[in-house]
Order: C-alpha cells, then structure tokens, then sequence
C-alpha cells in the first residue's frame, strides 16, 4: 500500500501524454440536445474503486439517498434533482410533501402517494417505512447515522426489531399511507433527515437480516439483476416504477452497469480516451488527477466533460480551547493571521481542488453562507500581525506546539498539508512539531479528547446541506464526549452558542433556517475556535456520449438518475 | 516416500497454526478498531459501539477469539445474523462483517482470477525467460548476449505499475487493439478471457522473465564448465546432444525451486497487476481487507497464502529429487 504515492505519479506523467493524444482524436460532448422525453434507452457505465459499502438501505451512509442506492431505494424525502443550490433544496420522494410539523417541530407527519410499488408489483406501505428504520437500530446492521437513535423519542437503546419485536412507539403509522415520528427535541432539518436510505421501505416477510443485501426489495427506477461483491453491480429496469409515481428520477438509461474494482488512473484514462462503451462512462467516487488537471487548458475537447461541484466540505486547523495556550483569544487570532492557505491548497494539490477558506460554513446558499474574514491573513498569511499578537498573549519570543497528520500522502491531513502549516507559522515564530498518526486511527486518535493532539488539521463534511449538520457536532458544548467519537475537538461549550443552536434547530423554514445559522457561524467566527484553511471542489469526468451531467450542491458530483446516453 | 510425507504435511500444518496466530497477534497490535469501521464514518456512540463489538465478538480476550477460530475450522461456526443465525459450515474460516459473507466463499471466488493471471504470467516468463537465457549462455559475448543483458537489466528495473499504464496507453488507447481488461471467467468464454488478460500477463511476467533469463544463462554457463559435459564432448558426442540432454538438464533443475516458489508467492502477492487492471484476485482482497482492518478475511488469504507456499515448497522438493538423482527424500 505504501507504494501508493509512487504509483500515482508515475501514472500522472503517463496520463499526461495519454490526454494530449486525445485531443488529437477529437470528439467532445454529443451535440444534440437533452430532452427528458427522447432520453431513454441504452447502457450507462459506471466505472469505480470502491464498491458500494452495502446494498441494505439500513447499513448505508449516505446523504440525499445516495447516488447509487437511489437508483434502487425511495425514500420519504430525497434531495431535488437540480443543478446548483436548487439542488440542495429537499423535496417529497414517497411521501406527498416534505413534512408537516406540529408540537413545534417536534412532531413530523407524512403521507404517502398512491400507487407506490415495490419491484416485486406489492404495494409499499408506511409500515414498511416504520420497519426500515427500526431494522437500522439492529447491532447485526450499523453503518447508518446515529441522528436516529439521538432524535427520536425512547430510541437510545432500542436494539432493533429482531430483539425487541415491539419496535419503536416514537413511529406510528395510524393507516397504511400514514407515518408519524415524535422527536424529543425540535428539529427543523428533519425532512433532510428523511432523505437517508434509512427511511426506504423494507418489506418484513422478505427481511432475512445481513443477508437481506443479497437481496433487497427494489422501490427505485432499477432492479439488481447481477451482483459480485467488488466486482460488478448491474441494474435494470423495475417495471413496476414510472415517473408518473416519481417525479424526481429521470432514470434514463435502460442498463446501468457498475464496475468496481479499478485503479483510479485508470478510470480517468478511460474516461478521458473515451473510447468503445466507455464513451458511455461516468464515475461516482474518483476526482480527477493531478495530470488530468493539467491537460484542461490546452485540451479544450477534455474541459468540456468536467463536471465541477463543491461538495460541502471544511478543511481546518483545530486545538483545545480549554488548554494553554489556546485557551487564550490572542493565541487563536495569532495562529488564524499566520496561515498560509495558498501553500495549503497547493499541498493538497492547486486550486482546481479546494478554494481558501475563511468562514467555517462554505461559500453555498443552503448552509447560510456570510462571507467575514475576522483576521485576514491574504493569500500567503501575515505573520508580523500573528507575531504582534503572541507578544501580546505573552509569547514574545513565540512559542512551540506539536501538529498531528496523518501519513497518507496527498491526503487533506497528510504530511504534506502539515508541513504547509508548519512552514507559515514558523515565519510567526511558531515552532512546529510534526506527530505522524496511522491513517487508519487518526481521528479516532483526534476525536477521543483522552489522546486528541495538541493541534491536528482535520475536515469535516456535511450530511445534508444545512447549517445544522456542519456546526452543530463542532460548536454545540453539549456534543463533547468524554470517550470516543467527539467532534467538538474545539471543547467549545458556550451557553449563548448552545442556546442559539437549539432556537435555529426549531426553525422549519429552510430559508430562514439558513439565515441564522449564517449569522451564528459569523459570530462563532470572531472567537477563532477553529482555523478554516479551505473548502473542498471536486472534479470528475465524463464520458463523449453523457448527457445532463449537471451537478447539485449537495453532492458535488453528477447524479446517476439524472445521466442519459442516448 | 510415505514417512517422508508425513512427516512434511504434520510440519506444514504446525507452520499455518504459528502463521495464524502470528497474523491474529500483529492485528491486535494494529492501530485502528474494525467495530469503529464498520460501525459508521461518523457519530458512532459509545454504547452502540459496545453492541457491535458483542455481536462481532471482538469483546472477548484474543485467545479465545483465536480458539474459536481454530475450532470453527473443524466443526463450523455460527454467527449472529439478524432474525436467523448464519451457519458457516466446516472448514470455516470465519465470516466477514464488512461483506458479508463467509471468508471461505470469499477467496474461492476470488482464486480463479488470481490463478488465472499467475498461471499465464507463469508460463511467459518461463518460456520467454529460459528461452532467452539458454540462447544468451550459448552465444556468450556476442552481439545477441549484450543485447539481451541490457534488456534484462531494463526489464529488471522496471515497476509492474510503469510496464502496465505503458501496455494500456499503447493497446487500449492509442492502438485501439485491445480492450480495457476487465476479468472474463474462462468458463464463459476462452477467447474473450484470454483477451482481457494478455496485458496482465505481459505486465506481470516483464520483471521474473528477465529475472529467469539472468538465472538460465547463469546456470547454463556454469554447466557447460563442468567436467561431465567436456567429458561428453570429449566422447563426441553432437553439441547440441550434448546441450539438449546433458547442460539443461543440470541447468534447469536449480529452477524448479524457483520456479515453483515464485508461483507460489505470486498466486495471492500479485497486488499491483490485480489492482492496475482491476483484476478481483487474492491480493487485491488482501489490500482492502487490511486497510477494511477486515480480520477474517486478513487471516484467511494469509493462511491460504502459506498453505500454497507450504505445498509448493514440497511440490519443489519432489520435483527436485526426480530431475536431480544425486538428491534423495528423507
């Protein structure tokens, strides 16, 4: 494995020459255009690393359903298949609206549409729903989010049907169509919660526990027609879907074939040659490379199939606040003026990847972005202020501090970012030194405040494109874990911030919801309990015959529903 | 013969229950917890991480893991499954959480691919390997022998993953001859699988084939040199009787070893070339279940790793004392 770094810079000198040739063969995008109408039929490739974690909805991590699992999954929500920040709005999936909330948040209703069926030709029922989410609480299925488990009345230590056939009383289902969970707090986001896979119906008499991904009951466009682990996923159509029942997924293609398993230039090879069926190709899970990137200018043929997004995501410098010397605000300040976030991006490998960051929330309308830049540090830092202030803080002649990477290279908090850090701060006077962790333990290593770093550059990325989900684990005092699994690795615990988070969590207007969680992040800004260094852009390409490649700000990426090869 | 068996197959068991208990000892010794993984990327709670590591049994102190492990080899498993237990027949290896499925399946899956390329790559290299090396020993000196020791150096030298992008940027992409492999089981269609596998070989098999070749001309210079074969030549005997029976003969048999071990070693360490052409082999198993901190499968190519390594270790040896009679089991 750690041959890892070799390989990709040879094969980035190869795949240089590999583009150029390509522009010579011409080709570009089809010309004629998407019609919604005329789009269906043929195959579409989907070439990967990774094989999707599981097929069982309970078991999948996802956001907005997912760009595979939604192929196969509906969900009571999902997110709006549209390009940019319409794309992160949430709209009704299997139910007929987004939700109806009463006892002020607290209780969420929904209603099913009429028609809905499995791929089987059974009807989907609410209780399905009910049962879905229970199974998810089962030891033998995790993997999901525990927003669940935290939300909902009762379910703390609710061990999952197969245990506690009782199930959950926080879901009640009054009638087939009906479905009604109760929360023990109000929480406005609760309808992107209910875009997880989740929230996707699961038959009872076809559940046979781990074993039900070999086997799931499709709800979606597709239906698995052949699956090797690793290997090969294909899809075809459920014929007992129509867009007249789901009026989100275009579902295009007649064929979706899934390949797994491939070496990530290779994949970028393929889709920039183009050739035979992968003029058809798409990836879900691999950016384009550093040679790829490079060929953009001059190959204006290639530039053309690159789908640009921004997946929400914060890429930040994080310290104790409660130990010295962070504890002290001049000392934040002081590290916020030193840091050069132009080294950073190009450690991590030049601006086409990431944009600097000087807000924690990223610059999208659905998380409430407000621009401020409290300490401005330019381009390159400004380490004469960074000194002024320590000398200030009692640090005249600087101090020393450990940073923890982890040693992955060309990761975000690989050794490369770190030492980025450690350059710009030690024209602050700030003495770096460097702690590797194993990639593998690192936030566990980070997360766990009993052997947290001193300093650690981290990243956090959200479940649903929403203020709440990104601050709230950071900010929210009562958040912080004794144990593992912290993420407020600031130690923040201010009255005013908590008592801010649970009025902006009761609000059930997206619009305004975002609002204030824009002006909350502004305000946190000032206290520098956190160094955002960037947020993350991502790139994929696509193949010549790939229609209707948009991409939303909720997953950055093309959505496979969407796509059309025809 | 039979006690000289025995005697192997006991020692070879002893070496996999040390391997196996050493792999079970460096996991723990492992940062990073596999309940933590498979729980979920994020929020993951303390008590919830206590129900996985039940369930997953990681709870219970490491040689009682390891006992149940061994005995799951003789009598079968059961696991924990949802609404019904899941039964893992004998010989169980154990059962992946990440996956699931049973590790046995799991690498019988993936064998066929693994062979596949280790068999074909085995057999270019041997050829093309003892082919050149025999012609360069016999033409020592001259122009054919610089060239081919050059090569040899070159071909030394070159990383499987540099000789791989360089086939598939000339075949795939600018030739337009061969398709992007992708494995074909060869019960479907030969042809087709073949195909999808002459650029593995070739990748594969650059560096042993130079490696062979080194060896062959070396090893066929120093027969040549020997007494029995100018003794041979003094009898008159045809040169190329002489070559043909005689010098490859001895040449060839210090190979054998080589040869079967490195096949052997290939079989599930044939990493690079599996994950360069997206081949879903043994090796490429191996590097997401370590990097998956997927235990029962880690274990379970590691053990299969040393059985092939142990067998083919005694499959050298016979092979040996047949080609080489001076050499006698005991």
């Amino acid at each position: 494995m750690n041959r890892t770094p070799v390989l990709s810079i040879a094969a980035g000198a190869l795949l240089a020459g590999t583009l150029a040739a390509c522009g010579n063969t011409g080709g570009g995008s089809s010309t004629t255009a998407f019609d919604p109408k005329t789009c269906r039929g043929g195959t579409l490739e989907v070439l990967n690393q990774q094989d999707i974690t599981h097929l069982d909805p309970a078991r999948i991590y996802t956001s907005g359903g997912g760009n595979i699992p939604s192929l196969l999954f509906r969900t009571l929500t999902t997110r709006n298949r549209a390009a940019g920040a319409d794309g992160a709005k949430v709209v009704p999936d299997l139910a007929t609206d987004t939700g109806t909330p009463s006892d002020g948040a607290k209780t969420w209703t929904y209603h099913l549409r009429s028609g809905l069926k499995y791929a089987d030709g059974s009807a989907i029922e609410s209780g399905d729903i009910k049962y879905g989410i229970e199974r998810s609480f089962s030891p033998d299925l995790p993997g999901g989010a525990a927003y669940l488990r935290d939300w909902l009345v009762g379910a703390k230590n609710y061990a999952g049907p197969y245990k506690d056939p009782k199930g959950l009383s926080a879901i009640e289902t009054p009638d087939p169509k009906t479905i009604v969970f109760h929360l023990n707090s109000p929480h406005g986001d609760f309808p992107y919660l209910a875009t997880a896979t989740q929230f996707a119906p699961v038959p009872k008499a076809k559940d046979d526990g781990v074993n039900y991904e070999k086997h799931p009951v499709s709800s979606g466009p597709y239906r698995i027609s052949t699956y090797q682990k690793n290997k090969k996923l294909v899809l075809t159509r459920n014929k007992h879907w129509s867009r007249s029942i789901d009026p989100e997924r275009l579902a295009c293609p007649d064929t979706i074939d899934i390949t797994s398993g491939l070496n990530p230039d290779v994949i970028n090879q393929r889709l920039a040659a183009s050739s035979g069926n992968d003029a058809n190709a798409v990836t879900t899970d691999t950016d384009l490379g550093p040679a790829q990137l490079s060929q953009l200018q001059s190959n204006p043929d290639l530039a053309k199939r690159v789908a640009k997004g921004n997946f929400p995501y914060t890429y930040y410098l994080t310290y104790d606040t409660t130990k010295a010397p962070f504890d002290k605000l001049k000392v934040r300040e002081a590290f916020s003026y030193a840091v050069n976030r132009n080294s950073v991006i190009n450690a991590i490998g030049g601006s086409s990847l990431g944009y600097p960051a000087t807000t924690f929330l990223p610059a999208q309308k659905s998380m409430g972005y407000q621009p401020y830049d409290y300490f401005p540090a330019g381009k390159s830092g400004n380490p004469a202020k960074a000194k002024q202030l320590l000398a200030q803080a009692g640090y005249p002649h600087g101090l020393t501090v450990t940073l923890a990477h982890n040693n992955t290279a060309d990761d975000p908090s690989g050794p490369e970012v770190a030492t980025a850090v450690q350059d710009a701060l030690k024209s602050a006077g700030i003495t770096v030194k460097l702690q590797t962790v194993d990639s593998n333990s690192y936030y566990d290593t980070l997360n766990n405040p009993k052997t947290q770093p001193q300093l650690a550059v981290a990243g956090w990325g959200a479940d649903w494109p929403s203020g709440g989900p990104f601050l709230i684990p950071l900010f929210d005092g009562r958040q912080i874990i004794g144990s593992g699994g912290n993420f407020n690795t600031a130690m923040v615990d201010d009255p005013a911030v908590n008592k801010q988070i649970d009025k902006i969590n009761a609000i059930t207007d997206p619009e305004q919801a975002a609002k204030a969680w824009g002006e909350l992040d502004a305000s946190m800004g000032k206290q520098a309990w956190y160094v955002p260094l960037y947020h993350g852009k991502d790139l994929a390409l696509y193949g010549k015959n790939v229609k209707n490649a948009f991409v939303s700000d909720w997953t950055g990426v093309y959505d496979l529903s969407q796509l059309s090869v025809k | 013969m039979a006690a000289y068996l025995i005697r192997r197959v006991l020692g070879a068991l002893v070496v996999l229950l040390v391997l196996s208990a050493a792999v079970y000892v460096i996991f723990y010794a492992l940062p990073g917890n596999p309940a933590q993984l498979v729980c979920g990327p994020k929020t993951c709670q303390a008590d919830q991480l206590h129900r996985i590591e039940t369930e997953l049994g990681l709870d219970q102190p490491i040689y009682l893991q390891y006992w149940h492990f061994l005995v799951g080899i003789f009598a079968g498993r059961t696991f924990s499954g949802g609404p019904e237990a899941i039964h893992c027949a004998a010989p169980c290896l154990g059962y992946s959480y990440q996956t699931g499925e049973p590790v046995t399946s799991l690498l019988l899956d993936r064998l066929p691919v693994s062979a596949s390329l280790v068999v074909g790559g085995f057999v270019i290299w041997v050829l093309v390997g003892v082919g050149l090396g025999v012609v360069s020993a016999l033409r020592r000196g001259r122009a054919l022998d610089r060239v081919v020791t050059t090569a040899t150096l070159a071909g030394n030298s070159v990383p499987v993953f540099l000789v791989g992008l360089l086939l598939l940027l000339v075949f795939c992409v600018y030739l337009r001859a061969l398709p992007f492999p992708g494995y074909q089981p060869l019960t479907g269609n030969p042809a087709l699988w073949a195909q999808n596998l002459i650029l593995p070989w070739v990748s594969l098999s650059v560096v042993s084939a130079a490696v062979y070749t080194r060896l062959t001309r070396t090893s066929m210079l120093e027969t040549l040199a020997e007494d029995h074969i100018r003794t041979f030549r003094a009898y008159g005997l045809s040169e190329s009787r002489v070559i043909r029976r005689h010098a490859l003969r001895g040449a060839l048999t210090p190979l054998i070893t080589i040869g079967t071990i490195d096949l052997a070693t290939s079989l599930t360490g044939a990493t690079l070339t599996e994950s360069l052409f997206g081949l879903p082999g043994l090796g490429q198993l191996l590097v997401t279940s370590v990097r998956n901190i997927d235990l029962p499968v880690v274990v379970g190519v590691t053990i299969l790793a040393g059985a092939v390594i142990v067998v083919a270790n005694m499959v050298a040896d016979i092979l040996y004392s047949v080609a080489d009679r001076r050499v006698a089991l005991a």
